[in-house]
């Protein structure tokens, strides 16, 4: 993990073996397939469903301050604690939980590196079905950070304008506009495209074949060099509903470490959907 | 035992091998060549109802020889269907319980027929045929079930597991090379964990290396329940051929040669007739893995006419 701009934001599954007990250190894993963790996680991690549990129930939007205070607060954890986040389909909705722990000013929390199918496909590692004992705290947002977080206006000015990068990160089909969302998925737009301006970077371009990321001078030569995304500029992550663009998120911010990187998590559901929005085809 | 007059003392004793083979059965009317003797082996005569259960048996077998199972350990296996079917279907005859983790996009007739046959239901959201490895779905969700719970579920796992290629040594290859007197030189199989194919070909080209074995695969983004597109195999030939014609192909071999045969036969038959008359000559096998009973509501979403004016 050397060479990473912040390498403190992400753990081995060895380490996460080695830290199970410690005092402090909270494991939580979250699916895109809620039912995973019930068929098994890693002892003493809690699940949250993405679902019902990181959204508001009424509006779109992601769950309010006081919402992730009670959700965080039942689940056992201080604003102190070392957070671990890992889940299925190479940390998606981790990311995305990871992108929600810093805009509500969490210190410190981590990705398990290769997600939850690698340790589950690593012979010195266990799963449960037993669930997690916790005790509830009092937890308290003391800063938010919504600089994280971009909103439909910004990323159609960003369009026009060509001050930001726009990355967009879902498969080349829904790039082109061949296709609206990937099979079986049930969130979708009323149109199919990218936003104008946008590059196309999809996720899985950040991950090795055993769905650890790749290194620095790697993820580098790929973003800046090959695909042309200006580190003097801002930049804006989207993909379909801001679950893969949080992967792409962690990836710009985190491990190449440029500045002002934003997720758009209204994502192709939202821009896909407004009405005389310009969108690009091919 | 008796294959003569077909008593047996168990519906395990039916199981097929060399002395008691799957039929084999000549293409008349759809033969694309007169000097090219094609033939269709008839997987769904096996007792469970498809190619599947070569590969059960063997897997459950040797669980069983090592202790594996039983004693309130079952199965958990992750499967698009006839693998469960028939894994089920001897699990509970040998009294063990059994999981199965099956992608959304199975067909309704093999989801059911599962729990018929008596496997728990597990249905999650993954591509048609899971690819092996690191990918998520049901592999991995089977896989979480017997790494969380190992006193209670073993894991056969077909796509990893070395006796789903050795059954067809033992038995599919053998019955063939039998079958055809050796004659056999076109062997016609499609794609799900590669067992059938690797199995198959292994025993073959030992006794001929000069046998072609063609693998056909459905075109991307499929929907012929139990097959797999992969890019690169050992075979002689990767075939593709357009999807939806495995379900015309079908329709025409239960129509034109009275044979009930699935989609994926569909498509083996279409890959082998284009194949046949590039090559003119030969004597070709087709594996056809299963009949078209569990893919009503399939062939109703791709043949025009089958959904309408069923009701008076």
């Amino acid at each position: 993990m050397a060479n990473y701009a912040q390498p403190e934001v992400l753990v081995t599954t060895d380490w996460v073996r080695d830290n199970l007990e410690k005092p402090g250190t909270k494991l939580v894993e979250i699916d895109v397939d809620t039912k995973a963790y019930d068929a098994g996680h890693i002892p003493g991690a809690i699940g949250f469903n993405w679902q019902t549990q990181l959204q508001d129930q009424v509006r779109r939007d992601i769950i309010g301050k006081e919402a992730f205070e009670k959700l965080l607060g039942g689940a056992g954890i201080s604003p102190k604690d070392t957070v671990i986040l890992y889940g299925d389909n190479n940390n998606w909705f981790a990311a995305y939980g990871f992108w929600l722990f810093k805009i509500y000013g969490h210190k410190d929390v981590r990705l398990m590196n290769g997600g939850r199918v690698k340790w589950l496909n690593e012979k010195d590692k266990s799963l449960t079905t037993d669930p997690p004992k916790i005790t509830p705290t009092q937890y308290k947002v003391t800063e938010t950070h919504l600089e994280l977080r971009a909103m439909l206006p910004e990323v159609m000015d960003i369009s026009k304008t060509g001050k930001a990068n726009l990355v967009d990160v879902r498969s080349p089909d829904e790039f082109s506009g061949k296709v609206i969302a990937p099979p079986g998925m049930s969130e979708t737009a009323q149109r199919g495209g990218h936003i104008p301006g946008a590059r196309s970077v999809p996720w899985s371009t950040a991950v090795q074949q055993d769905g650890t990321f790749k290194s620095a001078d790697e993820l580098q030569s790929i973003y800046i060099q090959q695909k042309g995304v200006d580190s003097t500029k801002p930049t804006v992550a989207y993909c379909r509903i801001g679950e893969r663009s949080s992967h792409t998120w962690f990836v710009l911010k985190y491990l190449l470490g440029l500045d002002n990187v934003k997720n758009y998590d209204g994502s192709w559901t939202e821009y896909g959907n407004v009405v005389a929005a310009p969108i690009e085809k091919g | 035992m008796n294959h003569q007059t077909r008593v047996y003392n168990d519906i395990f004793e039916m199981l097929p091998s060399e002395e008691n083979p799957s039929p084999m059965v000549r293409i008349n009317r759809m033969s694309p060549s007169p000097d090219f003797e094609l033939h269709a082996k008839l997987e769904w005569l096996n007792p469970f109802g498809s190619v599947k259960d070569r590969a059960a048996w063997a897997m459950l077998r040797e669980m069983e020889e090592k202790g594996e199972v039983g004693h309130g350990r079952g199965l958990v296996e992750p499967t698009s269907g006839n693998t469960g079917i028939s894994l089920a279907a001897m699990a509970k005859a040998r009294g063990y319980h059994i999981r199965a983790v099956v992608p959304n996009k199975v067909p309704l007739e093999k989801k059911v027929l599962l729990k018929i046959a008596g496997a728990e239901l597990d249905v999650v959201n993954d591509a048609l045929c899971p690819a092996p490895g690191l990918g998520d779905g049901s592999i991995n969700i089977a896989k979480s079930h017997a790494k969380a719970q190992a006193k209670k579920y073993a894991m056969p796992n077909q796509y990893e597991n070395e006796q789903n290629v050795l059954a067809h040594m033992r038995t599919t290859g053998p019955e063939i090379w039998r079958q055809t007197e050796g004659k056999v030189t076109h062997l016609f199989v499609s794609l799900g964990t590669c067992g059938t194919v690797s199995g198959t070909s292994r025993f073959l080209k030992g006794k001929n290396s000069s046998i072609k074995v063609i693998a056909v695969q459905p075109t991307e983004g499929h929907d012929v329940p139990g097959l797999r597109n992969v890019s690169q195999l050992g075979v002689s030939k990767l075939f593709e051929v357009e999807y939806k014609l495995a379900y015309a192909r079908a329709m025409e071999l239960c129509q034109t040669e009275g044979l009930l045969a699935g989609p994926s036969s569909g498509l083996i038959y279409e890959g082998a007739r284009e194949i046949i008359l590039r090559d003119k000559k030969g004597f070709g096998v087709m594996i056809f893995p299963d009949n078209i009973f569990k893919y009503t509501s399939n062939m109703m979403k791709h043949i025009p006419g089958l959904a309408t004016g069923n009701e008076a």
